[in-house]
């Protein structure tokens, strides 16, 4: 199995802050990867560089062994990279169906001319493109059944709009999926039933790069965990070998005085 | 509270009317309104405010695809509607000694204004909101002065007179049908300078455009406009060309306005630089958040709202006619203050726009309050 990503001495900074620094890690076909860490540790950051949103300042980004380092966030969605955002950024105005729709922008092509005139060949491909976006709103049951998916998205509950987020990211049927705290501002139950989509999204064939602080999740559905601290990778491997690495350990304590990091 | 009571009354019995209904009757009294002149029930000159209404609806139309669907405010709009109507004068009129074919002029007058929207979006499309509208309220402005001042193309303040009527086939193509037997009285009907004429060929066009639009709006291209316009960073990351798109709904808009521009120096005979001042500009910007953006049959109802109402108005007021022209403005401005304290969403809103103006669903907000408290549970989870 080969490495659907590869982070190459990756680093990016913001004035005088070194976000990230000289990061590297692969992510290996068809696991789940996550990556913790204390608050500003640069994980975010890591996903905003990976997406296309800032250009690294050094660095590679290669995506099944191509370069995507400094590509426009359009182009790299377009490789096969989609993402959530840790603070939920859906189309509020739009449907839940049309959300789902506008991540198979990419997969679409629909010229404009073409569109206008809702010639035949735009038609089948609206109808395919509703049908299968009907199919990923199918992968959360009973959550966007029937009438639903007419509602504004701005209408959903909290969960259901992270659900949704999840969904449009789906919908381009990426070749690495990153999700930013996918399971944020959930109660247990709702994590829960997200940590089994996670995985069953892994049954799938899907290869995935989370972000987590939620460490029963965590432990939950990793295949390997990374640790982050200060923009530097300060751990890697299985779950239980990060939890229990000393680094990570002081990182966590010195963030946040007392408790554990498991 | 009386007549807000009436109002709210009133806004739900017509909302029990299927919007398809609605669709059909404003079609239908749209297509046969001629007819009411030729029986003799209404005066001419309201013939003429028709044709201008319609105008003004396509000015609408093609604002609000910038505007409703792209999210772009363009305060200068009224530009492009001067360079299709002077590209159609120069070309048609004694001015030159020009008479090119209506449709070649149609088509030439869309295109120019199209490249205009090219040369003002390329540069502007990376700017925000606030300075958007003030770069183009300055194109609008600068696209106005230079007509004024540019005397030898286009006669300055005095304008370009005498535009010769549209033929829809070429002189001799009409004179060789009416050689092999066609009939004057039908023949007549190709040359294009009675205003029940120019109110068919506009409301032809209105019904294209308006069809053209509402295709797109219904595709991936009209999806990407409303992504853009929602959220611009979880749009392009999902996929979507910003700078493509934006520029697209720019050019497209200002096509649209090419057009208008166009049938409305054939139809006026005469333009000058007056009739594209600034405040025409904010006006159509007005008809499109009157009728409620993004909604294409909103957008119709606006523009006829706030073209027609005053010159019916005024058409009435007879004696008080200037004195109507003074407060135009003024009602104007009360109008929209009106609407934005009564019905923010506009008179004929898209069906999402309206739901999140108004119909927030206490049970929603109780859900969202939930989950908000979750957020804090959560964080005493991890720290636990
Ligand atoms: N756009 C930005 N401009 C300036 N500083 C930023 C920006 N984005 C993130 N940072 C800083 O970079 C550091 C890492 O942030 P982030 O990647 O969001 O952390 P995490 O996701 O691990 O909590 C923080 O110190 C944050 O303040
Ligand atoms: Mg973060």
């Amino acid at each position: 199995m080969g490495n659907v990503l590869e982070l190459q001495g990756m680093s990016m900074s913001f004035g005088g802050l070194k976000a990230v620094d000289n990061l590297s890690f692969s992510v290996r076909e068809n696991e789940i990867l996550s990556i913790i860490g204390p608050n500003g540790s640069g994980k975010t950051t890591t996903f905003n560089v990976i997406s296309g949103l800032y250009e690294p300042d050094s660095g590679d980004i290669l995506l099944q062994g191509e370069s995507v380092a400094g590509l426009r966030p359009d182009q790299v969605h377009e490789r096969g990279i989609s993402r959530t955002f840790q603070s939920l950024r859906l189309f509020g105005n739009m449907t839940v169906l049309d959300n789902v729709l506008v991540g198979m922008h990419t997969r679409t092509k629909a010229g404009v001319v073409a569109a206008m005139l809702r010639l035949p060949s735009v038609r089948r491909e609206e109808a395919a493109a509703k049908a299968k976006a009907q199919e990923v709103l199918a992968m959360f049951p009973g959550r966007f059944s029937g009438p639903r998916q007419s509602d504004p998205a701005f209408s959903l509950s909290y969960a259901n709009r992270r659900r949704l987020e999840i969904a449009r990211a789906l919908a381009s049927e990426p070749a690495l999926l990153l999700l930013d705290e996918p399971v944020a501002g959930m109660n247990p139950m709702e994590s829960r039933e997200v940590m089994e989509q996670i995985k069953e999204l892994r049954s799938r064939g899907y290869t995935i790069l989370m972000i987590e602080h939620d460490m029963k999740v965590v432990e939950g559905v990793s295949d390997r965990v990374i640790a982050m601290d200060h923009g530097v990778k300060i751990a890697e491997g299985s779950y239980q070998e990060v939890a229990t690495n000393h680094l990570v350990v002081e990182a966590y304590l010195g963030k946040r005085g007392a408790g554990t990091a498991s | 509270m009386g007549l807000s009571r009436m109002l709210q009354t009133l806004r739900s019995i017509t909302e029990r009317v299927p919007r398809r209904v609605w669709a059909v009757a404003g079609f239908s009294l749209a297509a046969i309104f001629p007819l009411f002149n030729v029986l003799g029930f209404m005066p001419t000159a309201w013939l003429r405010v028709g044709v201008v209404s319609l105008v003004f609806v396509m000015l609408s139309l093609g604002l609000n695809v910038v505007m409703g669907e792209a999210g772009l405010l363009n305060l200068g709009y009224i530009a492009f509607f001067a360079v299709g109507a002077y590209t159609t004068a120069l070309l048609s009129s004694p001015k030159f000694g020009l008479r090119w074919p209506f449709w070649a002029l149609l088509v030439l007058s869309a295109l120019l204004a199209m490249v205009a929207g090219l040369l003002i979006g390329l540069p502007t499309l990376r700017l925000r909101g606030d300075y958007l509208a003030i770069v183009t309220l300055a194109f609008g402005e600068i696209v106005r002065l230079t007509i004024t001042n540019l005397q030898p193309l286009t006669n300055g303040p005095n304008g370009v007179t005498g535009i010769y009527p549209p033929r829809l086939l070429s002189q001799g193509a009409i004179d060789s049908l009416q050689a092999s037997g066609w009939s004057e009285a039908l023949l007549k009907w190709l040359v294009i300078d009675k205003p029940i004429e120019y109110y068919y060929l506009v409301f032809v066009f209105v019904v294209i455009t308006a069809f053209l639009i509402s295709n797109l709006k219904n595709s991936r291209v009209g999806r990407a406009w409303n992504a853009l316009r929602e959220d611009e960073l979880a749009a392009v990351s999902s996929g979507i060309t910003a700078a493509r798109a934006k520029l697209l709904s720019v050019v497209l808009s200002a096509g649209v306005a090419g057009l208008a521009g166009s049938v409305y120096a054939y139809y006026s005979n005469v333009i000058s630089p007056e009739s594209f001042l600034f405040m025409q500009s904010v006006i159509v910007v007005c008809m499109v958040v009157l009728g409620g953006m993004g909604s294409i049959p909103g957008v119709i109802i606006g523009a006829i709202v706030l073209q027609a109402l005053p010159q019916v108005i005024r058409e009435s007021a007879g004696a008080m006619r200037s004195e109507f022209e003074v407060y135009r403005m003024l009602i104007f401005g009360l109008l929209i203050v009106a609407m934005v304290i009564f019905r923010p969403e506009g008179l004929l809103p898209d069906k999402l726009w309206r739901q999140e103006v108004h119909e927030v669903d206490p049970r929603e907000l109780e859900k969202t309050r939930q989950s908000l408290f979750d957020v804090e549970e959560g964080h005493q989870d991890l720290e636990a």
